[in-house]
């Protein structure tokens, strides 16, 4: 190679770290020569692991060492490492260069002697390097023993001098070929055929190393280049092991910007950490010795990790961040999303384990765990927001783990004798085929009794649980499943829970069927038991094997004969077809007659109509203004009838003020308002009497109910018209009102019935229940897919939330609901 | 098909996924904690009497 490679001249010469420690102490006194070159050939695979690729690479590792001691001990600033297309290796650095003086035992120059002896080098002898890495420190002899051909140039006290190895036997004599002002060493070697299985360099392979190198020596520039491909790169990281932190986390959510970073020496040792917490889960801790990457820890580790638990463990208790925990969090949690990097220097490394990369120096634990303590303490303490971010994942982390061990204990202590071991409350069927079995579960007690007794044993189950427990502190009633309800249902499923355990196959019935009163009560417990399944099971529901069963609300009897009805909507349908058989009304004004289908229809239409008015009287707080603001928008003569639209009437001042008369009459005060960013007009009607005030706008009646009661108050003006006439097998009845007809026909409905209203499945008898819910033949149930889960879990959500505005808004759009449940 | 995960809200994609239908494992475990240790409830009335009984009037304006 030309000696262009190199950086121009000035570079090298009288690099400021010389002044640190005198050139002429590195000289050939220091060598000790320990052992011959024929030992190697003959075993390789002691001295560098293998002959395969492996093996290889450590020739370029052993060399390229060299360079980076002298850069451990400040005298080489920038290392190039090229591939040959014949497979050689050169490496050049500009360190001191291999000391070139005669050994004076052998009449040899040292540098012949640092490459043809085994363990020769400086660093074999304290007074020389400080600290000192090097592949199993064997040296750069190996290399020359493997290599097929290995030549070496030395720019050293002014001078260039050359030597060359085949095979490690000397084939150009040591000698001085010209003066120069560079300073250094290159090394060029082409590995032996006759020793490696392969001699094919990996790019990304050495790359890796150099980076790592150039990382765990900051500001060193290291330069890789591939003749074969043309492939070049350049490392020098000024940050050190935090930028190696930082590259460890490319592309990851990292939760703090900046890497953690220090670097302090205690007795010689010079320990350095960098650690950066990602939004992950796996825990990436690189740790070295000398450069070395202790693959199996060690020492340096071990304190480490000693001083991140008990660091971390103390900020947190301090802070007052773990109280919601059971116990600490353990170094497992304290160790999760963390990217770290320890490095530590020492004199005299021990080097352990089966690949010799466990660092066995007992006195560096108590080292690094001091500095590390007390490095990263004096952090947390002034960066609190990110200390507060880092122990809040580490809560989450030791959260999950308790959780897992929880629901592994909660299934796991029942889990060996499986069904020797059902839960005692289970009144198992007879059937073992999971394909025609059905397990009813049931809330309450008494519902359970009656299930029980009504039930064909022979293939349906029946799981009792309960929901409920008395909140002391606020004296109500908090729906929830416990522990046991949980255990015990998952037992009884037989099919175990979570990500290891979970199997749908072990599934012991077929049909899952969630029985529950037909009440606010029953509604929160089945909302319970849905969300449950469909977050922990969802394959269950997915198959379909999850069901509810259809309880009916009411149960009428007419002479030996009853009849059951499931809700509210079908006992009004119910009594309303019954009520018209035979009934006629007439509307006296118009004489109008309503029977048969019409009359049906006329009544389902005032009952849309009552239900929407309460509404809309919830929200308005006012039923004889809602009264005014219909009759005189949809009634006789009003709004519509003139032929106007809702939307011309806001935007005509005129017309808007016609409405006024009619609401002034009742107590309110009027003003009209311009709303000049739509053009349209508003009304303001305010009642001091009654503290009430509304803006009546077109946003106002935009509602779906307002349209809809314009329209049903519009098609029912004929029976809006009393007096009306009821005709009844010949009797006749006169009433005043839609709602007086409402309430006649009511009774006449359920004139001769027994109406019973089931407020719980345990008001029906054991027969009762089998012939309603239970018996496959005549019941129906409803059969939840995910999409009525999904919907489910997000009312659970709101039930559950903190958002206590949706969470009003979803429960009093459903006080309708819940009131016609307690009719 | 798309859900959001139950815990974090995140979009999650329900098919194929071991975790659905939540995001991550983490957040299935900690759901599945949540139901162990009977830390979901849904709130009862005060003073509501055992069969859950209409809810009271509703005060304030429309």
């Amino acid at each position: 190679m030309s000696e262009n490679i190199l950086p121009p001249e000035e570079d090298n010469v009288g690099a400021p770290d010389q002044e640190f420690l005198p050139v002429e102490n590195y000289g050939a006194e220091q060598i000790r020569v320990l052992e011959g070159l024929e030992a190697v050939r003959l075993r390789p695979a002691m001295y560098i692991g293998s002959t395969g690729v492996e093996g290889l690479h450590h020739l370029v590792y052993e060399v390229v060492d060299n360079s980076v001691d002298e850069a451990l001990n400040g005298y080489c600033t920038r290392i190039e490492v090229t591939i040959h297309i014949n497979n050689s290796v050169t490496v050049v650095d500009n360190g001191r260069g291999i000391p070139t003086d005669t050994y004076e035992q052998t009449g040899k120059s040292a540098a012949e002697i640092v490459l043809t002896v085994l363990h020769a080098g400086g660093k074999f002898d304290d007074g020389s390097y400080k600290v000192s890495g090097g592949l199993h420190g064997v040296g750069v002899s190996v290399v020359n023993a493997l290599s097929a051909r290995m030549d070496v140039q030395i720019w050293r006290d002014g001078k260039v001098y050359e030597l060359g190895f085949e095979r490690g036997v000397p084939a150009k004599e040591f000698t001085q070929t010209g003066t120069t002002r560079r300073r250094g060493t290159k090394v060029t070697f082409r590995p032996d055929p006759q020793i490696f299985e392969t001699l094919e360099f990996s790019y990304d392979t050495i790359a890796a190393r150099l980076r790592e190198l150039s990382f765990l020596n900051k500001g060193l520039e290291i330069v890789l280049e591939d003749l074969r491909s043309d492939r070049k790169e350049t490392f020098r990281y000024d940050g050190g092991i935090a930028s190696f932190v930082e590259y460890l986390n490319t592309n990851k959510n990292v939760l703090h910007p900046e890497p953690i970073h220090f670097e302090t020496q205690r007795d010689d040792v010079v320990i350095e950490a960098a650690m950066q917490y990602n939004d992950g889960y796996s825990e990436t801790v690189f740790s070295f010795a000398n450069n070395i990457n202790t693959h199996e820890g060690g020492s340096h580790l071990s304190g480490f990790r000693a001083a991140l638990t008990r660091t971390v463990n103390a900020y947190g208790q301090k802070e007052d961040l773990l109280k919601d925990l059971k116990e600490n969090p353990t170094g497992e949690d304290i160790r999760e999303g963390l990217v770290a990097v320890i490095s530590v220097k020492l004199k005299n490394p021990q080097f352990e384990g089966q690949t010799k990369t466990k660092l066995g120096n007992s006195e560096v634990r108590g080292l690094v765990e001091a500095a590390v303590n007390e490095s990263l303490g004096a952090f947390l303490e002034q960066n609190p927001s990110v200390a507060r971010r880092v122990l809040t994942k580490v809560v989450e982390a030791a959260r999950a783990r308790e959780a897992a061990r929880k629901a592994r204990d909660l299934t796991r202590r029942k889990g060996a004798l499986e069904t020797a071991l059902l839960p005692g409350k289970l009144a198992d069927c007879q059937e073992r085929d999971p394909a025609l079995c059905e397990i009813y579960i049931v809330e309450g007690d008494s519902a359970g009794g009656s299930a029980k007794q009504g039930r064909d044993r022979k293939f349906q189950a029946i799981l009792p649980i309960r929901g409920k427990i008395l909140n002391v502190e606020k004296a109500r009633f908090d729906k929830m499943l416990g522990n046991a309800e949980i255990a015990t249902m998952i037992s009884a499923f037989g099919t175990g829970i979570g990500k290891e355990d979970f199997d749908s196959e072990k599934l012991r019935y077929h049909r899952i069927i969630i029985m529950t009163d037909a009440d606010v009560d029953g509604a929160h417990i089945r909302t319970l038991l849905l969300t449950f399944f469909y977050r922990q099971m969802p394959e269950l529901m997915e198959r379909g094997h999850i069901y509810i069963a259809q309880p009916p609300l009411y149960g009428i009897r007419h002479g030996k004969s009853i009849r059951y009805l499931k809700d509210e909507q079908e006992m009004e349908e119910f009594l309303m077809k019954r009520a018209t058989d035979g009934v006629s009304v007439t509307v006296e004004k118009t004489g109008t007659e309503y029977s048969g289908e019409g009359l049906i229809q006329a009544v389902r239409m005032m009952r849309e109509r009552s239900a929407i008015w309460e509404k809309l009287n919830r929200r308005l707080q006012h039923g004889e203004l809602l009264d005014r603001l219909l009759e005189a928008i949809a009634g006789e003569g009003g709004v519509f009838d003139q032929g106007f639209t809702l939307h011309q009437l806001f935007e005509q001042k005129e017309l808007l003020s016609s409405l006024c008369p009619a609401i002034e009459d009742i107590g309110y005060d009027c003003r009209i308002l311009e709303d000049e960013e739509h053009g349209l007009f508003s009304l303001e009607a305010v009642n001091h009497a009654k503290g009430n005030r509304v803006e009546l706008n077109r946003e106002f009646f935009s509602s779906a109910e307002w349209q809809r009661l314009f329209e049903l108050y519009a098609g029912m003006v004929p029976l809006g018209k009393p007096p009306l006439t009821v005709r009844e097998n010949g009797n006749l009845v006169s009433v005043g009102s839609g709602e007086e007809l409402l309430d006649y026909l009511r009774k006449l409905g359920r004139k001769d019935l027994t109406v019973q209203r089931y407020k719980g499945l345990g008001e029906m008898n054991p027969e009762q229940l089998w012939e309603t819910t239970m018996n496959p033949e005549t019941r129906t149930m409803l059969r939840v897919t995910i999409d009525d889960a999904v919907q489910t879990d997000a009312i659970f959500t709101i039930l559950m939330g903190d958002a206590v505005e949706p969470r009003r808004r979803f429960i009093e759009d459903n006080a309708l609901n819940v009131r016609n449940l307690d009719i | 098909m798309i859900v959001p995960c139950p815990r974090c809200g995140k979009e999650t994609e329900m098919t194929g996924n071991p975790y659905r239908p939540f995001c991550s494992e983490r957040c299935q475990l900690l759901d599945l904690g949540n139901w162990v240790t009977g830390a979901y409830r849904i709130a009862g009335k005060e003073d509501e009497d055992e069969d859950g009984g209409p809810p009271p009037p509703r005060e304030g304006q429309k």
